[in-house]
């Protein structure tokens, strides 16, 4: 009976087995772990360090490491993570957007600064890799072309968490003026052009950072209009061919739609504005009636603001325009589940490389999954039959904090950090019906098909890319400013698009192409 | 001196000129004193010129001391201000009392490593490498030993040192006392307003220093004042910069945080600044480097 | 003044005499050693392909690529020229202005006014920097006070900074505030050791305030003009960028990105370290040819200067 015998064996190392695996947390040890990340927006006037937030020491106890923080402030972080490289002495672990840092990071696994970590996941992080199995298509964006894992990434779990900006208006208006919410150019045209006339506005569409009406400002490169000429402010990829959208000829009905709004007073005239409380302004004393803007911060964040302003303003979302009505919009905003914020690498000289490992992965396991998203239950959430809500204290914060402020004392939902954002973060902070439908709304559009995945050019391309990107989106930006300003004129874009040539756009195009035909094959 | 009618007119214009452009100095800090002290729901519709406090509220001053980053800024700075001065002062003393005695041959040589230093840098990277490799990075030591000596600091002094008479240095030391005596007894109270003006130029540049407080100190609660004053001031972050911030209240107040940020970083100054006033002469003289 | 030379002292007898002096000025040239000479080595950085990991020793070696890069750059006219420009015009309007002021100031010689005008027109030099431009962009900005007037006289009332035509004057206008008091005060002093006699001596021979000043006024503070003005000329492509680096932006750095700002962006932001230290390199090589060049004319105008 030697496969009794041999089969009750294995049997039994099973059953040993299981049992090990899941007495990983609190780690074994103690370990002290040193983490380099910047500070939240949503915190860092509060707080010094994550380390004194609810969530920071939650975190602790549950995994069982004690973390030594260093925190950048956000407006250093650039400055911060750049003295920290040229000291050669990193954290254990280091938080950061590494997949948009100078290079790529392939580099910098290359060059000793961080570990590549395929075979330290593969034995010290099931819970990610598991994930990743179950997302092959996630999996892909988070390896380099060269298919290195370097980072514990912050993915969005879900399509409701990848739009969430588009263009809005002011609906109160609409109805007054008899107008439907705008779908076309033309509508557009229209519906400004009464603002601008019939309800006194100034300013009728607002620009505003959020928008990013230029490649090198901002997070986001608004599809809004531009989208509907079939061209982007931005990289995109049509038919396997990568395009640069301000380098395509669809380019110049968008500058002489903008120029034309601008001379007919529909635009705000603080085109190059980077001031939201300017922007609030125009909204506040009824000077401006649209804008682009994000559910949460522009639907919510202005529907709440007005309130004591004028009761009766009402703003919803509109959809990406078209030019032919009926005409699905080909782009619009869309994140994609991985952009690279904040992913956690380890540093190639740790010493405590598992325990590092080990801690990161807990935030994907289920139990770190709801912790990071919602926080400590019976304090920041409760489960209401299965489902995370999150507690008054939260969703009205008696200290005046805003939701998301709240949220950060709590978890890292409202902003970013290695784990998977959960879709009920969303539902329930996108809380009026505005909101909710901005983003059904928003994701009528063809994107998914456009987007440009995170490509990484190869290395000895890097630099050079680094160079002609850096002078090309410098001049974008300023040409699309004057020629809305009207000092440069749209009738001059060839000579617009002679000096992109003179600036090596088509050796950056290839580079681009290059890089994307090395993700596909991933 | 007499002047003619058309000389009286021609004084009473200038007189009048100079008004305007005294005004036109002191206008701007009323400006903000004033709008510190308004109601934040008058300050943000308001436009043009601020005369007056619109209504009256501290609010601004509230909420710019919830941030605990304030407190410990001013902290910082004074300890800097203090200890930097005092140990620049030292060290400044002791070279510029060695470079003035030009009998001593070793002085050209040392004359000359201190010029040199000063037309030549190797850049931020490898300055911030060697502070950081004698261990000072993260501690206010590091903006206070590797700036002990501005360089024309010590011309300055070692031109006053040299215009104290040989001869008191001579009989000091057939007396039998040593050059460190010498020094901090007889020479440098000898050139009190020099060092009273250094005194004044070194804690300047403390209180006013923020960049490199930006690179060697990563712990926010060892940054000075004004690198605090920067995030506020220049990056116009005030706590509502949070995506999706639907606080209006916050947003509102951010202008009086500001104005109160801008006035809170200027009092010391003014607190101290009749106090200064006697030095003035001094320092732009002594500005002006003469050799 | 040259005073007559010394028979030299033999070493030994000198360190044997002076080996307390000596002594005092150790932890001065340790100093000096360490945060200036070590650092200097550094600049090895302009020459190559700069990797922190790899260091000073294990990184490629480029030779003058950097250099060349920066000179093909299509942007190293528009750095270089802004560097210039800013300083020109700092030195037609920020040198001028206290001057000017000053003459006023001494014209109204008696009473408390000058002492008053003194006072309140040096008291911005002493506000900080960061406060200053922190003022400057408020002013500026949607709303402000500045921006206001303006508004007033037809301006669209957009934020100033965010023309770059605008930063020029914005910058230079903003110094003139800040620093022409405490800048006058040399030339006050300067205009206050005159020697009273000869006004007396003019105003008896009928001279009126025109000609008083350029006969008498003008000459005699000349020599300290020209000190001044040349020490400024040796300056000019030396644009501290503490005060760009506050008020600059993407949008306007047309205007506004200097020599220095553009080393510390390419050094700290994007990561080119070698490349920035070429540039840095460049710079200070000039600076110091044009400092030895200004301080030569200086001696030569009026015997003194800096070294």
């Amino acid at each position: 009976m030697k496969i009794a015998s041999l089969l009750s064996c294995s049997v039994l190392a099973l059953a040993l087995a299981i049992p090990a695996a899941a007495q990983v947390y609190p780690l074994k040890g103690a370990p002290t772990l040193s983490y380099w990340m910047t500070a939240g927006p949503q915190w860092q006037n509060r707080y010094k360090s994550l380390a004194e937030t609810a969530f920071g020491k939650g975190l602790m106890k549950a995994t069982g490491a004690t973390l030594a923080f260093t925190v950048a402030p956000a407006n250093q972080a650039d400055q911060s993570f750049s003295l920290m490289l040229a000291s050669g002495e990193l954290t254990d672990m280091i938080e950061y957007s590494w997949l948009t840092a100078p290079g790529g990071p392939d580099k910098y696994i290359r060059d000793g600064y961080i570990v590549k970590l395929n075979d330290a996941m593969k034995k010290w992080a099931p819970n990610l890799t598991a994930y990743l199995k179950a997302h092959p298509d996630v999996d892909k964006m988070v390896k380099t072309d060269e298919g290195s894992y370097y980072g514990f990434p912050f993915l969005r779990g879900g399509d409701y968490l990848q739009v969430f900006q588009g263009p809005i208006v002011r609906k109160d208006w609409l109805d007054e003026l008899g107008l439907k919410v705008p779908e076309t150019i033309e509508d557009w045209t229209a519906v400004l052009r009464a603002f601008r006339d019939k309800k006194g506005a100034k300013a009728p569409f607002a620009m505003s950072p959020y928008t990013n009406w230029g490649p090198t400002f901002g997070y986001y490169a608004s599809p809004a209009f531009v989208g509907a000429f079939g061209a982007l402010k931005d990289w995109y990829v049509e038919g396997g061919k990568v395009k640069y959208g301000p380098y395509e000829p669809q380019y110049k009905a968008f500058l002489q739609l903008f120029s034309d709004w601008y001379k007919e007073g529909l635009l705000d005239s603080n085109i190059a504005l980077s001031d939201q409380k300017a922007r609030d302004a125009l909204f506040a004393t009824g000077m401006a009636g649209a804008t682009v803007a994000n559910t949460a911060g522009g639907i919510g964040y202005l529907n709440t603001m007005m309130k004591t302003k004028d009761p009766k303003a009402l703003f919803v979302a509109a959809p990406y325009p078209v030019l032919k009505r009926g005409d699905k919009p080909k782009f619009g905003q869309l994140d994609l589940p991985y952009g690279g914020q904040r992913t956690v690498a380890i540093s190639a000289k740790t010493k405590n490389l598992e325990a590092a490992v080990r801690f990161l992965d807990w935030g994907y396991s289920t139990e770190g999954s709801l912790y990071y998203n919602f926080g400590t239950p019976g304090e920041s959430y409760n489960m209401v039959n299965g489902y995370p809500t999150y507690t008054d204290d939260i969703l009205k914060n008696p200290n005046k904090l805003s939701v998301a402020e709240a949220i950060a004392d709590y978890a890292r939902a409202s902003y970013n950090g290695p784990f998977v954002q959960d879709v009920r973060y969303m539902e329930q902070v996108a809380n009026t019906a505005e909101q909710r439908q901005s983003i059904t709304i928003w994701s009528t559009t063809d994107m998914a098909k456009y987007k440009l995945p995170n490509i990484t050019p190869d290395e000895k391309d890097i630099s050079a890319m680094a160079k002609i990107m850096s002078e090309v989106s410098t001049f974008v930006s300023e040409s699309f400013t004057k020629t809305v300003l009207g000092t440069m004129k749209v009738e001059h874009f060839d000579k617009y698009i002679e000096t992109l040539k003179k600036l090596d756009i088509e050796k950056a195009i290839a580079i681009q192409q290059r890089a994307y035909d090395a993700y596909t094959k991933r | 001196m007499k002047q003619s009618a058309s000389e009286r007119f021609g004084t009473l214009l200038i007189a009048a000129f100079l008004t305007l452009f005294l005004l036109a100095t002191l206008y701007p800090l009323l400006h903000v004193l004033f709008a510190s002290l308004s109601r934040p729901s008058l300050l943000m519709g308001h436009r043009g010129p601020i005369l007056a406090p619109l209504g009256f509220s501290t609010q601004g001053y509230e909420m710019l001391f919830r941030n605990p980053f304030i407190l410990s800024g001013l902290v910082n700075s004074l300890v800097l201000i203090v200890g930097g001065t005092s140990f620049s002062i030292f060290m400044t003393a002791l070279a510029a009392y060695v470079l003035s005695k030009r009998y001593a041959r070793l002085t050209k040589f040392f004359s000359v490593v201190v010029v040199v230093s000063m037309l030549f840098s190797g850049g931020l990277i490898p300055f911030y490498l060697t502070v950081k490799g004698v261990g000072l990075y993260n501690s206010l030591l590091s903006l206070i030993i590797p700036f002990a000596m501005v360089t024309v600091n010590l011309i300055i002094l070692r031109t006053a040192f040299e215009g104290i008479p040989a001869s008191l240095d001579e009989s000091a030391r057939i007396d039998g006392a040593g050059h460190f005596t010498i020094l901090f007894r007889i020479s440098l109270p000898l050139v009190m307003p020099t060092i009273a003006v250094l005194t004044l130029y070194y804690a300047m540049d403390k209180w006013n220093g923020w960049f490199y407080a930006s690179i060697f100190l990563k712990d926010r609660e060892l940054h000075p004042l004004q690198l605090i004053l920067r995030s506020l001031l220049i990056d116009g972050d005030n706590g509502t910069m949070a995506a999706g911030s639907d606080n209006a209240d916050m947003m509102m107040l951010g202008q009086s945080i500001r104005y109160a940020a801008i006035v809170i970083g200027t009092l010391p100054v003014l607190a101290l600044y009749p106090f200064l006033q006697r030095y003035f002469v001094q320092g732009s003289l002594a500005g002006a480097v003469k050799e | 003044m040259k005073k007559p030379r010394a028979a030299l002292v033999p070493w030994k007898k000198d360190l044997k005499a002076n080996r307390t002096l000596y002594l005092l000025m150790l932890p001065v040239i340790l100093w000096y050693a360490v945060f200036h000479y070590v650092p200097m080595a550094g600049a090895i950085m302009a020459f190559e392909d700069y990797s922190p990991m790899r260091g000073f020793l294990g990184s490629p070696f480029v030779g003058l690529q950097h250099f060349l890069d920066f000179f093909d750059s299509y942007y190293f006219f528009r750095i270089v020229g802004n560097t210039l420009i800013i300083s020109f015009l700092s030195l037609a309007v920020e040198f001028t202005l206290p001057i000017a002021f000053a003459l006023a100031v001494n014209e109204l010689r008696k009473g408390r006014f000058s002492g008053l005008a003194k006072s309140i027109s040096v008291f911005p030099h002493f506000i900080s920097l960061v406060v200053i431009c922190g003022i400057v962009i408020d002013f500026t900005g949607p709303g402000g006070v500045i921006n206001q007037w303006f508004v007033s006289l037809g301006y669209n009332g957009t934020a100033m900074l965010q023309h770059p035509e605008l930063f020029r004057p914005i910058y230079i206008l903003s110094g003139v505030w800040q620093n022409m008091g405490w800048d006058s005060i040399i030339y006050i002093a300067a205009l206050m050791a005159i020697d009273p006699t000869l006004y007396e001596a003019a105003s008896i021979d009928g001279a009126g305030r025109w000609v008083r000043l350029f006969k008498i006024t003008l000459p005699c503070i000349l020599p300290t003009i020209s000190v001044m003005f040349i020490l400024r000329v040796g300056n000019i492509m030396n644009v501290g960028f503490e005060k760009i680096i506050l008020l600059y932006n993407p949008i306007n750095y047309e205007t506004s990105d200097v020599i220095s700002s553009f080393v510390y962006r390419k050094g700290l932001i994007d990561f080119q370290w070698g490349y920035s230290a070429a540039v840095g390199l460049f710079n200070s090589v000039i600076n110091l040819g044009l400092l030895l060049f200004a301080n030569r004319l200086s001696k030569k105008v009026s015997q003194s200067g800096l070294f």
